[in-house]
């Protein structure tokens, strides 16, 4: 049986192949004008890699925020049912799953069959997601990829304010003035955004083991922000920005099944 | 003095030009979101109810501001209100028609943000935006308000628009279970009597407010049947049960209790075909928070009929629907006394309002609301807070402890007076919707 998920996010799109339930391949393209467009070519991609057609899939379930546009697509699931059929997949113990996506940072409560109780997403606001670090970079002159791993290396922590880009944008010019030194900057950034994260955790309840994915769970300078601010350990899987893609996927398995 | 040369205390100058341009665009939008709203209730539900096209009617505004304005000319006063305390037996036993005057529209809200800063609640801006630009037929028609001193933003409402019009001022005691709060209550219900007798030139006698206190049991009476209905399979959507209850903020009651009586007679017939107005399957919500009103707010219950999977609102708990009265005057004795004893009981005594609290806290409202969830046979709970509405977002706290330990879902919804956070409350909403069937479907 082969099954495949796609998650339509708001930068990029992400395709996982699934056969009986083991990953096959992984597609992503990044997204334009065209969301049904960039779709079919990341599932192409990760069906070329797979060596199959579309064909030869069973079942498409689409996930993120532009599912409903997702071509050849049989079903949909919501990004937080996702995130908790992937966590539970990747993790079987885990029980809170947190996502934090570009535009984005949500967190599911789960039971041991990755079947959602409850949910929290943060408010309107890019403050708590990945745009957030964007923004900060940008503000400090330094590549994304740096500021995690040079945040490390703080001595102390410095305090911005994270309610908002704009406003946490100033608070880093700030900061840029005292002449703190960048690690410390970076640090703030980070712990800035895992007080947004983990506040919204807490308001769901931390309940072990605590999953962290999307594209932001790469960024090791979050990760150490955000086990600080929760105080437990948080399990990172090998590709957390395709986890929405693979909980789609898991759910296509499903629902073969049943058809 | 002339009225005219007299300085605003609050409102800012607008000049005639702007406001007539505001009113058209804004009432252009309206209507249409109006046919809009309705149009999409029409499809969630193609066979619905006959009785139904009364209340369409009723909804668009211009009926119902036309019979209004023909009585007044025959001398009938309006008293508007903005809060659910307000007295309507006293009112309708005056001879005045009462009318609700909160707003609705989100582009008045916008307005609003000229007199107050963007953090107060949203109702409360979009009524003093109406009021910039005349937007409200019956913010207008009103002679005179009654402000009972509920939240901070309807306490500071009321002193704003008394910038236009005579506002009743009503001090509100908090704490509903105490003698001190029933004497308080008695003698502001007393006070605004006087007021109403001062405004009309008549005066409440026994018999007008016997008469007016039976009008009311008798609203109360098809409205409560309207509700039984909804506890089975669905005979009726969600909406469609809420647009009914909300037309009463406005309608002649006595007409509204009728064409009521009228639908529910249709929905007993439907029920005994079993002739449902969706599945019997689709999951059961029920809203409670922030008052959704006509007709810019209409968006969570059609985001939650329409999405997909398609939800079924069974029942809610908000001001602008099911809590408008579910409870009667009791009266004993019908003496002056005992009838004005009753009146101050019922509006005080059998509010859930969050602004309300006792020995523990407003345990009145966790109650009902748990009342709900198994008479309804609710399956999850959305409670809906809009930005700026302190006392309901820190009430959720304690409503979702106890939900959580009954394993009832329950999900905080946040939004704002504006069209354009659909899109994201559409995600959230689906997912909700989503994990009540997800139990059974994964």
């Amino acid at each position: 049986m082969i099954t495949a998920g796609l998650d339509l996010g708001t930068q990029s799109v992400k395709a996982v192949i699934l056969k009986d339930r083991e990953v096959l391949s992984r597609g992503k393209a990044f997204s334009g004008f065209d969301p049904a467009k960039t779709a079919e070519q990341a599932l192409g991609e990760a069906l070329k890699a797979a060596r199959l057609s579309l064909s030869d899939v069973n079942h498409v379930t689409a996930t993120g925020s532009g599912m409903d546009l997702a071509p050849n697509s049989n079903s949909t699931i919501s990004m937080m049912g996702a995130d908790a059929q992937a966590g539970v997949y990747l993790f079987p113990n885990a029980r809170t799953i947190i996502d934090v996506g570009a535009e984005e940072a949500r967190a599911v409560k789960c039971d041991e069959k990755g079947i959602m109780m409850d949910f929290v997403v943060n408010e309107r606001c890019a403050a708590g997601a990945g745009a957030f670090i964007e923004a900060m970079a940008r503000a400090l002159e330094m590549k994304l990829e740096d500021m995690g791993p040079l945040s490390l290396k703080a001595e102390r922590a410095s305090s911005i304010n994270a309610s908002c880009v704009i406003f946490g944008e100033s608070d880093v010019v700030t900061l840029i003035h005292r002449q703190e030194s960048k690690p410390e900057i970076a640090r703030a950034i980070f712990d800035a955004m895992a007080d947004r994260v983990s506040s919204m955790v807490h308001r769901l309840g931390v309940n072990p083991d605590v999953v962290l994915l999307g594209g932001v769970a790469r960024d090791v300078g979050f990760v150490a922000s955000l086990k600080r601010k929760l105080g437990v350990d948080v399990l990172i899987p090998e590709y957390p920005e395709y986890a929405g893609a693979l909980g789609a996927a898991l759910v296509a398995a499903k629902r073969v099944k049943k058809v | 003095m002339n009225s005219q040369s007299v300085e605003k205390k609050y409102m800012p100058e607008i000049s005639q030009k702007e406001i007539e341009e505001l009113r058209n665009t804004i009432q252009a939008t309206s209507q249409k979101i109006i046919a809009e709203n309705i149009e999409k209730m029409k499809k969630t539900d193609p066979d619905r109810p006959k009785a139904m096209q009364y209340f369409d009617e009723m909804a668009n505004f211009v009926t119902r501001e036309k019979e209004i304005r023909a009585a007044k000319e025959k001398g009938k006063k309006v008293i508007g209100y903005t809060c659910l305390f307000a007295p309507l037996e006293l009112v309708l036993a005056s001879g005045a028609i009462p009318v609700r005057v909160s707003s609705g529209w989100y582009d008045a809200a916008k307005l609003g943000d000229r007199v107050v800063p963007v953090e107060v609640c949203p109702v409360v801006r979009s009524t003093i935006g109406a009021k910039m630009i005349g937007l409200s037929p019956y913010l207008e028609v009103s002679d005179a308000l009654i402000s009972v001193l509920t939240c901070d933003g309807m306490t500071k409402l009321g002193e704003i628009l008394s910038d236009y019009k005579p506002v009743w001022p009503m001090t509100l005691p908090r704490v509903k279970d105490s003698e001190q709060s029933t004497r308080l209550w008695r003698e502001e219900i007393k006070a605004v009597k006087g007021q109403i007798e001062a405004l009309t030139g008549n005066k409440v006698g026994r018999k007008q407010l016997k008469s007016a206190i039976e009008l009311t049991q008798k609203a109360t009476k098809a409205f409560r049947r309207l509700q039984e209905l909804r506890k089975g399979s669905p005979v009726i959507m969600g909406r469609d049960a809420m647009l009914v209850n909300q037309t009463y903020m406005w309608d002649n009651i006595e007409r509204w209790t009728e064409k009521t009586a009228a639908l529910c007679d249709e929905l007993e017939e439907r029920a005994r075909q079993k002739n449902w107005a969706c599945p019997p399957d689709t999951p059961r919500v029920m809203v409670t928070g922030t008052p959704m009103i006509w007709p810019d707010n209409w968006k969570l219950p059609t985001l939650v009929e329409e999405g997909v999977p398609e939800g079924v609102l069974v029942a809610d708990e908000l001001c602008s629907s099911e809590r408008l009265l579910y409870d009667p005057v009791g009266v004993d004795e019908w003496s002056m006394n005992d009838m004005l004893n009753a009146i101050s009981e019922r509006y005080l005594m059998a509010s859930t309002c969050p602004c309300l609290t006792s020995k523990d806290g407003n345990e009145d409202r966790i109650n009902w609301l748990l009342n709900k969830i198994k008479e309804w046979n609710v399956q999850g709970v959305i409670y809906y807070v809009v930005r700026g509405c302190m006392l309901y977002a820190m009430e959720y706290t304690r409503v979702k402890k106890v939900l959580d330990r009954l394993g009832i879902p329950i999900y905080y919804l946040d939004t704002e007076y504006t069209r354009e956070d659909v899109g994201q409350m559409k995600t959230r909403v689906e997912a909700f919707l989503e994990m009540l069937t997800a139990r059974i479907d994964l």
